[in-house]
């Protein structure tokens, strides 16, 4: 008895869909059943509905610096919140004016939305090329994978800020740059993990039996291997978001990445360096925001690796 | 035959000793006045005549032809202690232009050991310093420190610290946390919202300094759109300069009326500064082509000065205000410091460049001269005849009184043609750790740091904003570099301690001619270099020679530039063809 191509592959599917719908379910329940993950998720979710609604939620203009004040003292102003007791005549500033006598608080959340795409589309460009690099050194085997993974050798070997910092300076400084840069040197990472989970993927039954039928290596690349190779890159790319968020923070704090006016957080904390003394306000809340932000992604990143490894299921 | 006993031997050699003795003179040389009878006449000592060089080496500098635009016509060593200027015209701010710490004055072996002919920049001269003042130099760890070491041979009062080591950080807070925790016994320019804090310390001392300085934003009129002096004056009249002030500068900062200081005499002749109207500076960008703005870059270096603390914010308000006001797009670009200074000189800023200028000696020469006149840099681009033929005649005057129109003339002609916004004259400070005795802020930002005591230590440390681009400071024009010099290098005259008038130092006397266009210097007799070398009038000579001759062979230094002789003697001897 011979099957034909198309039963086979609705064979197939039957198979897996069914133990796929099982896992999303399990992951989920574990997800859910760890309290660090769910403090994460809800850290994350009020990241991204400030950041979906900054303009709403910010009460002055990000960027906008209040031209119509001109008092002394007015730089670096603390915060003045009227239910503690701030005049009610006075402007409520609720994380006080920055250097440029900016309204902190608006600033600080127009920098999640910043923060938020910087680390989302970081990793994002890291994985893609990444798993492309991983994918075809796995598969191929041989010289193309020795040569693919030196390279990443070479990369991995220079401490990931230097060699941002060297990127940047080559690009030139501006945030996009930054981004770029820390893609770069974030590429090893993903490119590592997916040529691991291919190594172990290729010799499956399901791909022996894919490649006897005649399928192409692109297609037994992304439809029999990647699938099952993404777990692993799900848990990285999620802890790689909390990296990239502190990473462009760094190089912006050191100057070579988000350039003024943008409200980002590491750059918001290098121009009000100096006041740190007389308003250290202006430190503390950015600060706390990429703590915050970091901190949501690495728990979420853990909750995942947890929830998604078989040998820790409960 | 016999033999006298040993002691009547003895006893005659004693004897004989005791003779010669009384009467002056020696065992080994018979005394020419010891009673002969017939005197021996004494040879003459064979003392070679000393060979003062002259510069130029035969004639003279042509004043006023060929190019030229210098002050100097001919430096003379006439003999080893006497050095002649003679200048083209007469200048009456000719001992405070010496007394500048540029004008240091470096032994001539050690000149032609440490500037290679064939070489280009970065000499030997730039990382080593063989100077007459109270500190030698111990080592200069780049990036860390510069340790120096008392000069025991000094010819004046003695350093009263053994050690002296100069730091830097650009972080304001960084040095006041450093001074704090008690890391370093003084620092430079206490941030402009630190004042209260540092007053607040019963364990520091603030010393203010007098705001002889001024912060400007600059165009250069090669490039575009900044060759319009439309655009530039609608930019000096869209700019809030009071919101900056107020908001910006350290207490006790003064809105520039002037670019010059008006406690500097003839500094704020003429119209002042001051209109804010960007209905008027819109319609000028409008008349200029320029009605919906344009964009360009806000260039700056992140460092503080005393005329500037931090430098950022001023770039962001800047960049707010032209956008606002007369909405023009600006980008911000930070270059390294010395890059940007090096840049600003050769003219290569094309955007708004943000910069000041602190005094180096209280004459109005030193600002309007050095960044307007014939000798300036490239820094605004081409030289407006306008300013640069008043400049040129008030710095001829005999006195304050009759420079004062041309002073006029060139402030009225700086204001019509904007080559720069002032800004603000901001007041700053230093400070210290209380025990520091004999601490002080100059208000040429010249600290003299042979004359403090830092408590009982043996060694003080003193944190500034920068870290100097080079010793070899004939070829510097940054005060971070030349605060440094200004412990180990002396010229013919100095800057009293925290004053500013010209004292004699390695000249004990400058003396003028009647028309002030003579000065004949005279030296200060056992003055010994670092090396041991003696100090002489070639010395004088030839260090104001490889300044002031752009061909010379030894006309070189860290970048070659050597901006400050052609900024105060109007101009180089041979001027290269791109400073013509």
């Amino acid at each position: 008895m011979t099957l034909s191509q198309p039963s086979l592959d609705a064979a197939v599917d039957a198979l897996t869909a069914s133990p796929a719908s099982s896992l999303r379910r399990d992951t989920i329940r574990n997800i859910l059943r760890q309290r660090t993950a769910v403090v994460g998720l809800t850290i994350m979710l009020l990241l991204v509905l400030v950041a979906v609604f900054a303009d709403v939620i910010a009460p002055f203009e990000p960027n906008v610096s209040m031209l119509d004040l001109g008092l002394p003292g007015t730089r670096g102003l603390p915060p003045c919140i009227h239910l503690l007791g701030c005049p009610a005549d006075q402007t409520q500033h609720l994380m006080g004016l920055d250097s440029n006598l900016r309204d902190a608080f608006s600033r600080v959340i127009h920098g999640a939305r910043v923060s938020l795409i910087i680390g989302l589309a970081t990793v994002t460009v890291a994985i893609v090329i990444g798993t492309l690099i991983g994918a075809v050194a796995g598969y191929s085997g041989g010289r193309t994978d020795n040569v693919l993974m030196r390279l990443m050798d070479v990369v991995l070997s220079f401490p990931s800020l230097i060699l941002a910092i060297t990127i940047v300076t080559v690009l030139g400084t501006g945030l996009l740059n930054a981004m770029l840069a820390i893609a770069i040197v974030s590429i090893p990472v993903y490119a590592r993990v997916m040529r691991a989970s291919v190594l172990s993927v290729r010799e499956s039954d399901f791909v022996t039996a894919s490649r006897a039928l005649g399928e192409s290596s692109v297609g037994i690349l992304s439809r029999r291997i990647l699938p099952n190779a993404l777990t692993p890159l799900i848990v990285q790319g999620t802890l790689g978001i909390g990296g990239a968020i502190l990473e462009v923070a760094a190089l912006s704090f050191v100057g070579v990445g988000a350039q003024p006016p943008t409200a980002e957080w590491g750059f918001m904390i290098a121009s009000d360096r100096n006041l740190f003394f007389s308003a250290p306000h202006l430190i503390f809340f950015p600060g706390v925001a990429i703590t915050l932000s970091v901190l949501a992604f690495n728990l979420i990143g853990d909750g995942l690796r947890d929830a998604l490894d078989p040998r820790l299921n409960r | 035959m016999t033999r006298s006993p040993w002691w009547s031997r003895t006893a005659l050699v004693a004897v004989t000793m005791i003779v010669f003795a009384a009467c002056g003179g020696t065992t080994s040389t018979a005394s020419p006045s010891a009673g002969a009878a017939t005197p021996v006449p004494s040879a003459p000592e064979s003392v070679a005549p000393y060979e003062g060089m002259t510069y130029p080496e035969s004639g003279e500098a042509p004043c006023g032809t060929d190019g030229y635009t210098g002050n100097v016509k001919r430096i003379s060593a006439t003999d080893a202690s006497t050095v002649v200027f003679e200048l083209c015209n007469p200048d009456v701010a000719f001992l405070p232009k010496v007394a500048f710490s540029p004008f240091a004055i470096n032994d001539t072996a050690w000149l032609e050991s440490k500037i290679d002919p064939a070489g280009t920049t970065n000499q030997a001269i730039v990382s080593e310093v063989n100077g007459t003042g109270p500190y030698k130099l111990d080592v200069w760890n780049r990036g860390s420190d510069v340790t120096m070491v008392r000069n025991d041979a000094y010819w004046g009062e003695k350093a009263k610290t053994e050690k002296l080591i100069m730091r830097w950080s650009q972080e304001g807070a960084q040095r006041l946390v450093e001074l704090q925790s008690g890391a370093v016994d003084g620092i430079d320019n206490v941030g402009n919202t630190d004042f209260p804090t540092v007053e607040a310390n019963a364990d520091l001392q603030i010393q203010p300094r007098e705001g002889l300085n001024v912060m400007y934003f600059g165009f250069n009129n090669a490039f575009k759109p900044f060759d319009d002096v439309r655009v530039r004056q609608a930019i000096a009249l869209g700019i809030d300069r009071e919101r900056l002030l107020t908001n910006f500068a350290a207490p006790g900062s003064e809105i520039a009326t002037h670019f010059t200081p008006c406690s500097i005499p003839n500094g704020c002749e003429g119209e002042a500064w001051g209109q804010f109207d960007v209905a008027a500076a819109r319609a000028l960008l409008a008349e200029a082509g320029f009605a919906d703005g344009f964009k360009t870059k806000i260039i700056y270096r992140d460092v503080s000065r005393g005329y500037v603390n931090d430098q950022n914010v001023i770039a962001v308000d800047l960049q707010a205000q032209l956008k606002t006001n007369l909405n023009i797009d600006a980008s911000i670009e930070v270059q390294e410091s010395a890059t940007f200074i090096d840049n600003a000189d050769a003219g290569k800023l094309d955007g708004i460049h943000i910069l000041g200028w602190g005094a180096d000696y209280p004459d109005v020469t030193n600002f309007l001269d050095y960044h307007f006149g014939s000798g300036a840099t490239a820094q605004f681009g081409a030289k407006f005849d306008d300013i640069t033929g008043p400049l040129s005649q008030g710095a001829i005057g005999t006195n304050d009184a009759n420079r004062a129109p041309f002073y006029e003339q060139a402030n009225n002609a700086i204001k019509a043609n904007v080559p720069m916004v002032p800004i603000w004259h901001q007041a700053s400070a230093t400070a210290y750790r209380a025990d520091v005795e004999g601490a002080h802020s100059s208000p040429l930002s010249n600290e003299h740091f042979a004359s403090m005591t830092p408590g009982t230590r043996t060694q003080i440390v003193f944190m500034q904003g920068a870290e100097p681009p080079g010793l070899y400071c004939a070829d510097e024009s940054d005060g971070e570099a030349l605060r440094v010099c200004e412990q180990m290098m002396e010229g013919l005259y100095a800057f009293e301690i925290a004053g500013t008038a010209a004292i004699p130092a390695l000249a004990e006397t400058c003396e003028p001619n009647a028309e002030l266009t003579v000065w004949t210097c005279t030296l200060r007799s056992g003055v010994t270099f670092h090396d041991g070398a003696t100090l002489d009038a070639n010395d004088v000579v030839l260090s104001y020679a490889v300044q002031w001759d752009a061909a010379h062979p030894l006309h070189k230094g860290r970048d070659g530039s050597f901006s400050y002789f052609p900024g105060l003697f109007g101009g180089f001897l041979n001027p290269p063809p791109a400073a013509e």
